[in-house]
């Protein structure tokens, strides 16, 4: 068992999000609040076939919502901690240690924000730029998000809206038209990023943010640094 | 047979474990064979907030003799363990460190916390 304090939470809503993607609201036990930062993440201990999974789940829920969270979640393919959660029901309880994790927002800076995300990985982008954006002194921030069919896309009538109230919010959603066995980030993501920020680049003040699955947040994190940008201008986690 | 030497700066009690690194994975967290799956394999707790997935510092560790005997660290490594509080030029991260034979010593530290809030 982790030596740091472990909590509990009852799950009070599931949402479908994707036929294989799920929004948890948990309540914190005896009324706690959860304080967090946005990009971070809570670590679950999960009973899942009679040994204790460590699992983590980024926070998904925006800055301020402290009461009822959000975590969301793709069932993985044989995954036991994914499909022991996929089990639950709504007034489960689950237990959990953190929140945990340096994925987050630098100081503001006059940078360019690109927000890069593969698929579900574009969880802790929604807290993160919810902070950008209100945080005062107009950023720039893109997201571009990538995905094998555009109904995967997640929370994409946030990311509408904020672009029409947000003039220096953008949302390029990459769209790669294939079955999920099918997509790789050449399909559409890789090439659109060595594009428009590797090809013929002259400035480097940008700072990337990349989240996604395995391999491809590595092969973007080197495009980007191999053309020149600083190793702490590009941050990324790799799930 | 290879040997893992653990010392704990918040005063527990040192453990030694022998092991057989043909035997790896040990558990189901880490890189199969790593310190963290070596040691969550033999009953040694080690805080692993990301499920071994090199994503946080919970799972650091200073080596005090025999780095040799690890695997070398990977880009991704450094760029977490950037993060480490209390770093070393020997630290590491339990979960992407791999032994694969010999001798080696480590300590883990009393903060292995990275929480920001
Ligand atoms: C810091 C951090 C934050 C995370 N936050 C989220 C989150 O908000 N939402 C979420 O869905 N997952 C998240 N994950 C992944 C999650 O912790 C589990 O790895 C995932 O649910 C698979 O666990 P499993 O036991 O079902 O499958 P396992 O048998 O453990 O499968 C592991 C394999 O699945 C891959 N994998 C990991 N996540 C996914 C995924 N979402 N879809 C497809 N393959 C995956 C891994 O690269 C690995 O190859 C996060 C991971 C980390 C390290
Ligand atoms: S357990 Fe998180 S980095 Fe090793």
């Amino acid at each position: 068992m982790p030596s740091s304090p472990t909590f509990t939470a009852t799950i009070e809503k599931i949402i479908e999000r994707t036929p294989d993607t799920r929004s948890f609201f948990l309540r914190v036990a005896n009324g706690r609040k959860l304080s967090f930062v946005p990009g971070q993440f809570l670590s679950f201990l999960l009973p899942a076939g009679g040994e204790t999974l460590t699992r983590a789940y980024t926070i998904a829920s925006l800055p301020g919502e402290e009461d009822c969270f959000e975590i969301c979640l793709n069932q993985v393919d044989g995954g036991p901690g994914s499909s022991y959660l996929f089990s639950r029901k709504e007034a489960d309880v689950l237990c959990f240690t953190g929140p945990w994790g340096n994925f987050v927002l630098d100081q503001p800076t006059d940078a360019e924000y690109i927000f890069i995300a593969d698929r579900v990985g574009v969880v802790p982008f929604r807290p993160m730029i919810a902070r950008l954006l209100t945080a005062g002194g107009h950023h720039t921030a893109r997201l571009l998000y990538a995905a094998p069919q555009a109904g995967d896309l997640l929370y994409t009538d946030e990311w509408q809206r904020w672009e029409g109230q947000y003039a220096y919010f953008s949302f390029r959603p990459l769209i790669a038209e294939c079955e999920p066995e099918e997509y790789s980030i050449e399909k559409g993501l890789l090439p659109y990023v060595e594009q428009h920020f590797v090809k013929g680049v002259r400035q480097y003040s940008r700072r990337f943010y990349i989240c996604g699955i395995g391999r491809p947040v590595l092969l973007l994190r080197d495009l980007l640094r191999g053309a020149g940008y600083e190793r702490q201008a590009v941050k990324y986690e790799k799930w | 047979m290879a040997k893992l030497h653990i010392s704990f700066e918040n005063g527990n009690p040192e453990q030694v474990v022998e092991f057989d690194p043909s035997q790896a994975p040990f558990h189901h967290d880490g890189e199969p064979g790593s310190i963290l799956d070596i040691l969550l394999g033999h009953g040694v707790e080690l805080e692993h907030a990301c499920g071994g997935n090199c994503a946080c510092t919970t799972c650091h560790v200073i080596v005090t003799q025999g780095m040799a005997h690890l695997t070398e660290n990977e880009e991704e490594e450094d760029d977490m363990l950037d993060k480490a509080p209390g770093l070393v030029s020997t630290s590491r991260l339990g979960c992407q460190a791999v032994m694969a034979e010999g001798e080696v010593k480590i300590r883990i530290p009393r903060h292995t916390i990275n929480q920001q809030v």
